[in-house]
């Protein structure tokens, strides 16, 4: 994928578009990501520009500057290396991720949940991440803080952080599908099962790498079949890194001419992709 | 507590109760129309929707109109979707009555490759120059709204601007069962019109706020409302997506959404009364009460078919004559 789709969409203020529009943090920090593998300094760094100043004081980012609270994009904004985004601004980042969790993780909602006859859930003792604050925790956000924490840990290990990833990780093994793989993260509803997604299951796998034993050969073997199936360049290039972080994609292996690669998000992790199949990874050390 | 009523459910009941009592609209004085026709998905559709939109007489004529389908999953052969044939139909009969522009918007709740779930529901097949008449609403220009009136703990949510730019609001959902809220039709549908990029996926903030309370809190935002129900071919049983697909062969379509959406619960064989988000968005239940909706094309007892409910929800059940 060549990365110059990426600088015709960069946007005067340094940050990119979803597809067309004002700046957000996601399709930025992929870019980012994108164009520093590729070796493309001077945009990279007007993007990492625009990103720094988005920075809010609690350590963490929005969506996209003026628009909520600090949310999981901080996740992303994480996994840039520390001596390009500013290692105060960096610390500041994961401290704020290693601190939040979804609702259902916490003291009030254990009560609540107690006062409408529910049973505790197993989230309490191993939290994912949600997507924004006062919500739960889900598959895609928790996947994101797992990717950015581990490379800090590999980094910068700390008992804290370690904690914290393992915790993820069992939110992730928690929220598998019956069958393999992972949705958004409702694994069954009033008793019915879901089925999983490629995306999130590609999503889960990176996040999960390293990590073996019967329940990740199922979903390694699902990936493997979406793999052949999926219409969409989300679900191909996160099939590709999921199945990458744990060597299972096959040899040889070329994405399908029926892909579309519409927004720049698609784009970047296309070319994330393609880098850590050659053994260049953004996402993992 | 009465027998068999968990803590759960009666505080929730309880909330819906107080919030329907204290929080509704004035009680309506002139009752509202909905249209229901037979129709199938060929060729007739076109003609078919547009008499019907033509018979509520919108003022659409220089105006922008954006049309919110349901685009829920990567499965075409499925009864999840919108068709895209009616889709279509109605945008062309939208311009044909004047509208100066006429917008295709979805935010999926679940999927976040929206284009792509729209080419694989066929949409870009069927709707020519689709890619240019759609706006994913996830991923749009937002404004912070203040809700008109608060039936969630939300006051205030970020909607697209495309939504709130609309001269009128277009809501064509499937017509299906729901597992968290019995039945979603035009009005649940308005779930979509949240940004999953502010909120994401799914819009659990919403969740978390009431599901009922949620739904009637979008209805309250958008004063010109135009429904179209997509219940040629629906879903039953542990809708809305891993549900069966039921044949029903009707459109609903009306100007009041709360009408239009306790017709079809009609329709499915459900009481309308005990959905909860319908009893929030009217002022008082009389409002939905099948006497007070002036009902056009074919009655209801000529096209209904009970929808089969999962066992949560067979307390749903319209009783005969209800």
């Amino acid at each position: 994928m060549p990365t110059s789709k990426l600088l015709e969409q960069q946007n005067p203020d340094g940050g990119w578009p979803y597809r067309h529009g004002g700046s957000w943090m996601e399709p930025t920090v992929y870019a980012v990501l994108a164009l520093t593998v590729a070796g493309d300094r001077p945009a990279a760094d007007r993007g990492l520009a625009w990103i720094r100043t988005g920075q809010r004081d609690d350590g963490g980012w929005q969506v996209r500057p003026g628009v909520g609270e600090s949310c999981w994009v901080t996740s992303l904004a994480a996994l840039l290396p520390g001596d390009r985004l500013g290692s105060k601004q960096h610390q500041r980042a994961v401290n704020w991720l290693s601190a939040n969790t979804g609702l259902e993780s916490t003291t009030l909602y254990r009560v609540r949940q107690w006062l409408m006859g529910g049973q505790a859930s197993p989230e309490t003792k191993s939290p994912g991440w949600p997507w924004v604050t006062g919500s739960a925790a889900w598959v895609s956000p928790t996947s994101m803080a797992i990717l950015a924490l581990e490379r800090e840990n590999r980094l910068h290990p700390a008992p804290g952080l370690e904690s914290r990833i393992e915790a993820g990780r069992q939110f992730l093994i928690n929220r598998m599908c019956k069958g393999g793989g992972w949705n958004h993260g409702s694994v069954r509803a009033l008793g019915y099962e879901s089925d999983a997604y490629p995306e999130t299951t590609g999503m889960a796998l990176a996040a999960l790498r390293g990590c073996q034993g019967r329940e990740m050969n199922q979903s390694l073997d699902l990936a493997l079949r979406f793999l052949n199936q999926c219409h969409s360049a989300d679900a191909l290039n996160w099939l590709r890194l999921g199945l990458t972080a744990h060597g299972r994609l096959p040899g040889g292996y070329a994405a399908p001419d029926r892909i579309t690669y519409r927004t720049v998000p698609e784009v970047a992790t296309c070319v994330l992709a393609d880098r850590a199949v050659q053994g260049q990874s953004a996402f993992w050390i | 507590m009465g027998e068999g009523m968990t803590r759960r459910d009666w505080i929730a009941g309880s909330a819906v109760a107080l919030a329907a009592a204290g929080c509704g609209r004035p009680v309506r004085t002139t009752p509202s129309e909905t249209t229901i026709v037979r129709a199938a998905y060929d060729q007739r559709l076109y003609e078919t929707v547009r008499h019907v939109i033509a018979a509520h007489r919108l003022a659409v004529r220089g105006r922008t109109v954006v049309i919110k389908p349901n685009l829920v999953e990567f499965e075409p052969q499925s009864a999840i979707n919108t068709h895209p044939m009616l889709v279509h139909a109605a945008c062309e009969a939208f311009l044909a009555m004047g509208a100066s522009r006429v917008t295709i918007a979805e935010g999926p709740g679940h999927r976040r490759d929206t284009l792509d779930l729209a080419e694989a529901a066929g949409y870009f097949q069927t709707i020519p120059g689709f890619e240019d008449r759609f706006v994913d609403l996830n991923v749009d220009e937002v404004t912070l709204v203040d809700l008109p009136q608060r039936f969630s703990r939300l006051n205030r949510v970020y909607l697209p601007n495309t939504m709130l730019g609309a001269a009128l609001v277009v809501s064509m959902p499937k017509m299906k069962t729901h597992h968290w809220t019995g039945a979603t039709l035009s009005m649940k549908n308005l779930f979509g019109v949240v940004p999953g990029g502010v909120y994401g996926w799914p819009k659990n903030v919403l969740h978390w706020a009431g599901i009922h309370e949620s739904i009637a809190d979008l209805h309250s935002v958008f004063p010109r409302q135009f429904a179209l129900v997509d219940g040629i071919v629906g879903m039953e049983g542990n809708g809305p997506i891993q549900g069966v697909p039921k044949a029903m062969g009707v459109l609903v379509a009306g100007t009041d959404p709360v009408a239009v959406d306790a017709t079809c619960c009609r329709l499915m064989r459900i009481d309308p009364m005990r959905i909860g988000y319908l009893r929030l968005a009217s002022g008082a239940p009389a409002d939905f009460a099948e006497s007070n909706v002036r009902q056009a094309g074919e009655p209801i007892s000529a096209v209904a078919q009970p929808f089969a409910l999962i066992p949560q929800f067979r307390g749903l059940r319209l009783e005969s004559g209800a």
